[in-house]
């Protein structure tokens, strides 16, 4: 417990800078992830046979591949046409990529689920297919994806530390660096688990709050 | 006087069968002319075409003068792009079976989208005009409420409200007392009687004849996608002539 606690003292900036890594390039991903799947969503439901198969093609691989080898592919993939992104950016952009996968199709089942009649009573009263959809059905939409955004948000989290694997310095590279050192094994990788799993409580009551909220009584 | 609303024989096939077949009415202002006829005679399609939800095969409709929802280019009937088509039916009202309320918004909220949205009135003055229209409907006290904290009944007066509210040339009513118990179908009713009775022009989509007949000021027949007999609501009711109508008001109890 001394020596745990001695190794503790001395790599807890590693360990924070760690921690932060994974908080901020997963915040990034989820964040990004919606925007882009809200793009994805409204395509695979409103774009038609031809303007929605690009976007089809792309959830259906992504959802279909391990996220390890999405990770992989990003990092390595681009340098065969001599480009090659950093770790950091090509992890970004594997996990952007994974959560719009997810949240579009999500999104797309939750925009089909609205009766009609919905879309009928907004053109009924003057509002154009963009208002339509911004004040009656996205609304009506996110309340319903919500539950399943929050779970995607801890796989993403969860997804975070594959980065490990390309060298980004996340949680679990730095909690490995540090066993490394130490042979603290047992005792690193329980404090890393509660780290993510800490991270993974505060998403899902922020989800809880948000869902209370805005729930319609 | 010159007709709120001219339709010239309207057609609509759905695939293979003719749901609307040379459809003829004009509508003046004030008119409350209940529209009646056997399921599947086109009441309702024809109601969907005229608010423009609903694409016909030819004919025209006009409202105050102007086509609706088509345009002629080089030759060929096109449909107008969406932002026309939603700048034409903010100018009529429909009020629908199944209410169609927003269920995230307040029965106020429901109203207000369309007077902020389409008619560009600020938040406060929206809310004035809701808290109006849904003190005529009898609901002051439920404006904070969401759709599911109402009762059918009403959720129907709300819609009634929201279309009202957009101040409509014309309202298109479609069956809107057929999803209710029986003890909600009355407040309805009366709701709809102080509408016409303050000079509102609505074209009423009904089985309840007793209603029509007290609150109408003419009587559509419609038969097999076309109007067959139109009239007053004591020569439709109490001397039909065609012999579709008299077979028709036989089989219901009016």
């Amino acid at each position: 417990m001394e020596k745990f606690l001695t190794v503790l003292d001395s790599a807890s900036d590693a360990l924070t800078s760690g921690f932060l890594i994974t908080a901020f390039v997963s915040a990034a991903a989820v964040l990004c992830g919606a925007i882009l799947g809200v793009v994805f969503g409204l395509a695979l439901t409103y774009g038609g046979r031809l303007a929605s198969l690009p976007f089809r093609i792309v959830v259906d691989v992504v959802r279909g591949t391990p996220v390890l080898v999405l990770i992989l592919a990003t990092y390595y993939m681009p340098s065969g046409i001599g480009f090659s992104p950093g770790p950091i950016t090509a992890g970004l952009v594997a996990l952007t990529v994974f959560c719009a996968a997810h949240v579009g199709e999500t999104l797309r089942g939750a925009l089909r689920a609205i009766p009609s009649a919905q879309t009928d009573a907004a053109s009924a009263i003057g509002l154009t297919f963009g208002q339509t959809l911004s004040y009656v059905l996205m609304p009506q939409a996110i309340r319903q994806i919500a539950p399943n955004f929050v779970n995607t948000a801890v796989e993403i989290v969860k997804a975070s530390s594959l980065l490990s694997a390309i060298g980004v310095g996340e949680l679990l590279l730095t909690t490995q660096e540090v066993i490394g050192r130490s042979y603290l094994t047992m005792e690193f990788y329980a404090l890393c688990g509660l780290l993510y799993l800490l991270l993974n409580l505060g998403i899902g009551a922020g989800g809880w709050w948000l869902e209370r909220r805005f729930r319609i009584q | 006087m010159t007709p709120i609303l001219t339709i010239k024989n309207l057609t609509k096939t759905f695939g293979a069968s003719a749901v609307l077949r040379g459809v003829d009415l004009e509508v003046f202002p004030r008119d409350v002319i209940s529209i009646i006829g056997a399921s599947g005679s086109g009441k309702t399609t024809l109601l969907r075409c005229i608010d423009l939800l609903e694409e016909f095969d030819s004919g025209e409709i006009r409202l105050d003068g102007e086509i609706l929802g088509y345009r002629d280019k080089g030759g060929r009937h096109r449909r107008l792009p969406g932002r026309e088509l939603a700048r034409q039916r903010a100018r009529m009202g429909m009020v629908f079976q199944s209410y169609n309320l927003f269920p995230h918004l307040t029965a106020a909220q429901n109203i207000m989208l369309g007077l902020r949205k389409v008619r560009g009135m600020a938040t406060a003055e929206a809310r004035a005009v809701a808290e109006g229209w849904l003190d005529r409907v009898g609901l002051a006290d439920r404006r904070d409420h969401h759709p599911s904290a109402l009762s059918g009944g009403q959720q129907q007066r709300v819609a009634i409200a929201r279309a009202l509210a957009m101040e409509p040339r014309l309202v298109l009513l479609d069956e809107v007392t057929s999803a209710l118990d029986p003890e909600l179908v009355q407040e309805v009713l009366l709701t709809i009687r102080g509408l016409a009775e303050a000079g509102t022009t609505m074209l009423i989509v009904t089985h309840e004849m007793r209603f029509a007949r007290q609150v109408s000021t003419r009587v559509v027949f419609m038969d097999g996608g076309a109007v067959r007999e139109q009239g007053p609501p004591n020569e439709i009711f109490g001397n039909p002539k065609a012999q579709r109508l008299r077979d028709f008001l036989a089989n219901v109890s009016h």
